[in-house]
C-alpha cells in the first residue's frame, strides 16, 4: 500500500483574526515554492501531535486555502475553533506555534469557479469566507461581474473585513446576525441573469436554504455550487472487519471510521475527509445493523451498498468492509 | 468511413415540459411547431401557470405557406408571447435579445431540423446555458451544416456523405464529429492521398 503523499511545512506566522479564528501561514520547509493551486482548493493538514504521549491521536482536517493563487511562497489558512472539537481545531489553536512543523496533503479543488459563467454570486457564512478569499484574487482580475454576500455573527467575528471592504467596495454585502440582518435569498436568487452561478460555503442550514430557494426559482443543479466540510460526527462505538486486509478495527465514539482504520495501519484513499468528494467510497460487504450515512455524496440508491468512512458510522453488531 | 460512435454527435429526445423551470423559452421550425404544441398541451394540464411565463418563437419551413394547424393552436394558448418569423436571421436575433433579458430559472426548448437546433444551441452556449437547461427534439431534415477544416467555410444543407466545399471546392467527407461552437459537422478532404478516387456518393442525411 502506498505511503500517504504529504508535504512538510513550517508555521511561519499566526494571527488571531477574530475571537474564534486564527490565521496560519504555512511555508515550505527548506524554502522554495508551494505547489500551484486554483481558487477554492483545500489542503488536509496532518497533525501528529506528540507521539510519546499516551493516547496521542493523528488528526487530519481539511482547510480551504485563502491566500492568492498567484503567490506561492506560502499557503494561508483560517482555522475556526470549534466548540465541539474532536481535537483538530483545538490542536491548531492551542498547540501550534510559529516554527511548528506540520504535514499537508497536496491541494485539491472541489469548489472551483465555473470558467464560462456570465456572473458569479458568492455567499459565505462565517469561516465559509475562506475559499472565496482565494477565488476573489482571480475574480478581481477578470471581467465577469460578481457579488459577495457575507454573513457573520457580529462585527467582531467578521474575518478579513477591512481587506474585503477596501478591495471589493460595492460588490461586498455584509450581514450581521447581531443586528438582525439576514440575506433575502428569494430576492437574491429570483432576479439573476441567465448564465449566473451561485456558490455557497457556510453552515449546513445556509447551504440548504440557498439550494432550496434556488431550485424554487428554477435554477438547475449545474449552476449551484456548495462546499461544506462536515466534521465527522460522534456516535456509538462499533467494530469493523476489513476483509482484504484481514484486520479487526474498533471505532471509538469520538473517532471517525477512517481515523480508526488509519490507526490500525490500513490506508484509505481520501481527498476531502468531509463527505464531499467521494474518493473514499467503500463497499459494504456485510452488515448486521444499519449504516449511519453522514456524507453529501452517495445517492440513495448507492447507500445500501457503499459508505464513506470519513464521516459515516454504523449502528451494528458487525460490519465487514471491502478494504 | 463516416466514423460512427463519435461522442460529439448530438443526441436528441422527444421534448417534455420541465416543471422545475420557472420561465420557458421555445423555438420551433417547420415540423418543430408540432412538437412544441405537444409540450405546451402537456404543460397546460400539468403546470398551467407556466404558460403565462412562456415565450415562443416560430418559423415555418415554407415562408409562403399559410400558418399550420399547429401554429394556430399554439397562438390560441394563453402564452406570454408568440411570434412568427419568415426568415432565420431575425428569429435568431430576437432569440438572442430574449436570452439577454432572461433570468436564471429559464428553460430552453428547441424543435426542428438539426441545423436549426445547432444554430440555436450555439447562441444558448454564449449565455452559458447547460445541458440541464436545454431540451431539443430533432424533426424534419437531417441535412448538415459542414465546416471545411481546410478553408473553414461552411457548406449548408448537405445531404450526402461526400460534398464539394462551397469555399475551396475540395471534396469533403462529412464526419460525425460535431462542433457546438461552430454548430457544424467537420468535413475532411476525402481524396487527398489519391486524387480523384472517391467512395460512392450517397444521400445519407435526409
Amino acid at each position: 500500500m502506498s505511503e500517504e503523499q504529504t508535504l512538510p511545512v513550517e508555521v511561519s506566522g499566526i494571527e488571531q483574526l477574530t475571537p474564534l479564528i486564527k490565521h496560519f501561514t504555512l511555508s515550505p520547509v527548506g524554502g522554495g515554492r508551494m505547489p500551484a493551486f486554483s481558487g477554492g482548493s483545500h489542503i488536509v493538514v496532518v497533525m501528529r501531535g506528540d507521539a510519546r504521549r499516551a493516547g496521542a491521536r493523528v488528526h487530519r482536517n481539511p482547510y480551504s486555502l485563502l491566500s492568492s493563487p498567484h503567490e506561492l511562497d506560502a499557503y494561508q489558512i483560517g482555522v475556526r475553533r470549534m466548540e465541539e472539537s474532536r481535537g483538530g481545531s483545538h490542536f491548531m489553536h492551542d498547540q501550534v506555534a510559529v516554527g511548528t512543523r506540520l504535514e499537508i496533503a497536496h491541494p485539491v479543488n472541489l469548489f472551483p469557479l465555473d470558467k464560462i459563467a456570465r456572473k458569479h454570486v458568492l455567499i459565505a457564512g462565517g469561516i465559509g469566507i475562506t475559499p472565496f478569499m482565494a477565488q476573489l484574487e482571480d475574480l478581481h482580475q477578470g471581467r465577469v461581474p460578481y457579488e459577495l454576500h457575507y454573513c457573520v455573527r457580529s462585527p467582531e467575528h467578521a474575518a478579513f473585513l477591512p481587506r474585503l471592504r477596501e478591495r471589493e467596495g460595492g460588490r461586498l454585502h455584509v450581514y450581521y446576525d447581531s443586528e438582525g440582518e439576514a440575506i433575502d435569498f428569494d430576492r437574491l436568487l429570483s432576479d439573476q441573469p441567465l448564465g449566473t452561478h451561485v456558490y455557497v460555503c457556510g453552515p449546513a442550514g445556509m447551504i440548504d436554504r440557498v439550494t432550496a430557494t434556488a431550485r424554487t426559482w428554477g435554477w438547475p443543479d449545474s449552476h449551484l455550487h456548495w462546499e461544506q466540510f462536515s466534521a465527522p460526527p460522534v456516535g456509538d462505538a462499533f467494530d469493523v472487519f476489513l476483509a482484504r486486509s484481514k484486520v479487526h478495527v474498533h471505532v471509538q465514539p469520538d473517532q471517525s471510521l477512517m481515523e480508526s482504520i488509519e490507526a490500525a495501519g490500513v490506508e484509505v484513499p481520501y481527498l476531502c475527509r468531509g463527505g464531499v468528494c467521494g474518493f473514499c467510497q467503500t463497499r459494504v460487504l456485510e452488515i448486521d445493523g444499519e449504516i449511519v450515512h453522514n456524507d453529501h455524496y452517495l445517492s440513495d440508491a448507492d447507500r445500501g451498498k457503499f459508505m464513506m468512512p470519513c464521516v459515516s458510522r454504523a449502528r451494528c453488531k458487525s460490519l465487514v468492509l471491502d478494504l | 468511413m463516416l466514423v460512427t460512435g463519435i461522442k460529439s454527435k448530438p443526441v436528441y429526445a422527444p421534448l417534455r415540459a420541465d416543471p422545475r423551470g420557472r420561465y420557458h423559452l421555445m423555438l420551433g421550425f417547420g415540423e418543430g411547431e408540432v412538437a412544441l404544441l405537444r409540450v405546451l398541451t402537456e404543460m397546460q394540464s400539468s403546470v398551467p401557470e407556466g404558460l403565462a411565463r412562456t415565450r415562443v418563437l416560430l418559423m415555418s419551413s415554407d415562408g409562403e405557406a399559410p400558418p399550420s394547424d399547429a401554429r394556430r393552436n399554439i397562438e390560441s394558448l394563453p402564452l406570454q408571447e408568440v411570434r412568427a418569423f419568415s426568415d432565420m436571421p431575425p428569429l435568431l436575433g430576437e432569440f438572442r435579445l430574449l436570452l439577454a433579458d432572461s433570468l436564471m430559472g429559464t428553460r430552453l426548448y428547441v424543435a426542428g431540423p438539426e441545423s436549426f437546433i445547432g444554430l440555436a444551441m450555439r447562441i444558448a452556449l454564449e449565455f452559458n446555458l447547460n445541458k440541464d437547461e436545454i431540451r431539443a427534439e430533432q424533426l424534419g431534415s437531417l441535412a448538415r451544416r459542414v465546416h471545411c477544416i481546410h478553408c473553414r467555410v461552411i457548406t449548408e444543407n448537405v445531404r450526402t456523405n461526400i460534398v464539394r466545399c462551397s469555399g475551396c471546392e475540395r471534396r469533403l467527407l462529412v464526419r460525425d464529429h460535431y462542433s457546438r461552437r461552430l454548430a457544424a459537422y467537420m468535413g475532411v478532404m476525402v481524396d487527398a492521398e489519391a486524387p480523384g478516387e472517391l467512395p460512392p456518393i450517397k444521400e445519407v442525411f435526409l
